[in-house]
């Protein structure tokens, strides 16, 4: 047997189409509401790095990852008050409280994370005026 | 009327460079509310929602600084009586590409190992012989043709990274020459310092070059590591684009 037999390959890297903008297009197309958090800044350790998103549906669905563990089930949370509420917030997810948990999330640091809602209107009312 | 999100979906798929901009707080401003957001492509606005001209200016003012620093980052912009901002600038990035002139002995490893990196590899040459699809089965364009010519009719962009390694000075100079004046974030050339030398120094004489121009080309190419082989050559020209991709600290053969 090979001694590498327990290692699981990494998840493919996604494909150019499945970027997360495409992922809110084809939501905004059915008529949903969805959130999108990104890390907005960071200190100390962090799972992922300012820039790395999710998207999050009304029914709490997630698309992507912010660095999962505790952090982002908060996350999740606001994310579908923000879709409730069509009101954008900024949460802080307090990595350091994590440090007795089996949460793979256990860094020590702390994300700023920006949840905006995108619905059908707002998204071309941008372009609708230049 | 295409929507906001259909244009980003558009821009990750083609590759193309963009900032968008998003208020993420605004405190003592009614103008600007969080979630506003503004597209900048090529120094312009493709989509906005952010009401404020004066903060519309700003965003496009630091947004190419931010393309340029290729690191997505939240900006504080302090408006005095009107307020405080934080706005997310986030970095779309078209993918790095690394155009290889001279398709000798060094340029079949630099090619393996800039796929690697993850680069999208131009391979250029005058000669088929060399610059065949057999001999690059890596690379993601083999061209064949005049490599000056070739180099002037390319759209430089500061994603692109050039490597000058034809078979002699006398094919060097012209190809520099092209591309000394263009947005290339890196130029890289082969070649002994006492040739390297005379080559600049023409270019200071006879046309006027300015020597921060000058001051552009990493030559002799490659980070000071020894090597021998074409390969470690290779690895050394790779490492020396990483560290200006990067903004890394490790010391050229050129002195940069």
């Amino acid at each position: 047997m090979s001694g590498q037999g327990e290692c699981f390959d990494p998840p493919l890297e996604a494909k150019k189409q499945d970027s997360v903008y495409h992922q809110v297009k084809e939501f905004l197309d059915k008529g949903e509401t969805v959130a999108v958090a990104t890390i907005v800044s960071t200190k100390g350790s962090t799972p992922r790095e300012v820039g790395a998103k999710m998207v999050v549906t009304a029914w709490g669905e997630i698309l992507g990852t912010i660095g999962g563990g505790c952090g982002e089930a908060d996350v999740k949370r606001e994310a579908i008050e923000v879709i409730r509420t069509h009101k954008p917030r900024m949460v802080r997810v307090d990595l350091l409280d994590d440090i007795s948990s089996d949460s793979p999330a256990v860094c020590g640091g702390i994300m700023n994370i920006f949840v905006d809602p995108w619905w059908k209107e707002r998204d071309t009312e941008a372009t609708g005026e230049k | 009327m295409t929507a906001l999100s259909e244009e980003l979906a558009r821009i990750s798929e083609q590759g193309v460079s963009a900032v968008l901009a998003t208020i993420v707080e605004a405190v003592g401003n009614d103008r600007v509310e969080a979630g506003a957001k503004c597209l900048v492509v090529d120094g312009k606005v493709k989509a906005n929602t952010v009401g404020d001209a004066r903060v519309l200016q700003a965003i496009v003012r630091d947004s190419e600084a931010i393309l340029s620093g290729e690191k997505s980052k939240l900006v504080a912009l302090d408006l005095a009586n009107d307020g405080k901002l934080q706005i997310f600038f986030e970095v779309m990035l078209e993918p790095p590409k690394l155009i290889v002139v001279g398709a000798g002995h060094i340029a079949v490893p630099l090619v393996q190992i800039a796929k690697i990196l993850d680069f999208y590899v131009t391979v250029i040459d005058d000669r088929l012989l060399y610059a065949n699809r057999e001999r690059f089965p890596a690379a993601d364009e083999v061209l064949v043709g005049d490599m000056a010519q070739m180099l002037k009719e390319m759209t430089l962009t500061p994603s692109c990274y050039i490597v000058l390694i034809t078979r002699g000075h006398k094919y060097d100079e012209p190809c520099l020459r092209e591309i000394l004046h263009s947005k290339a974030k890196y130029i890289g050339m082969i070649g002994s310092r006492r040739r390297i030398k005379a080559c600049f120094q023409r270019f200071r004489d006879q046309e006027k070059i300015a020597e921060e121009v000058i001051e552009r080309v990493y030559a002799p190419i490659g980070l000071d590591i020894a090597t021998e082989t074409p390969p470690e050559i290779a690895l050394s020209i790779l490492a020396e684009v990483i560290k200006v991709r990067r903004g890394g600290k490790a010391a050229s053969l050129s002195g940069h």
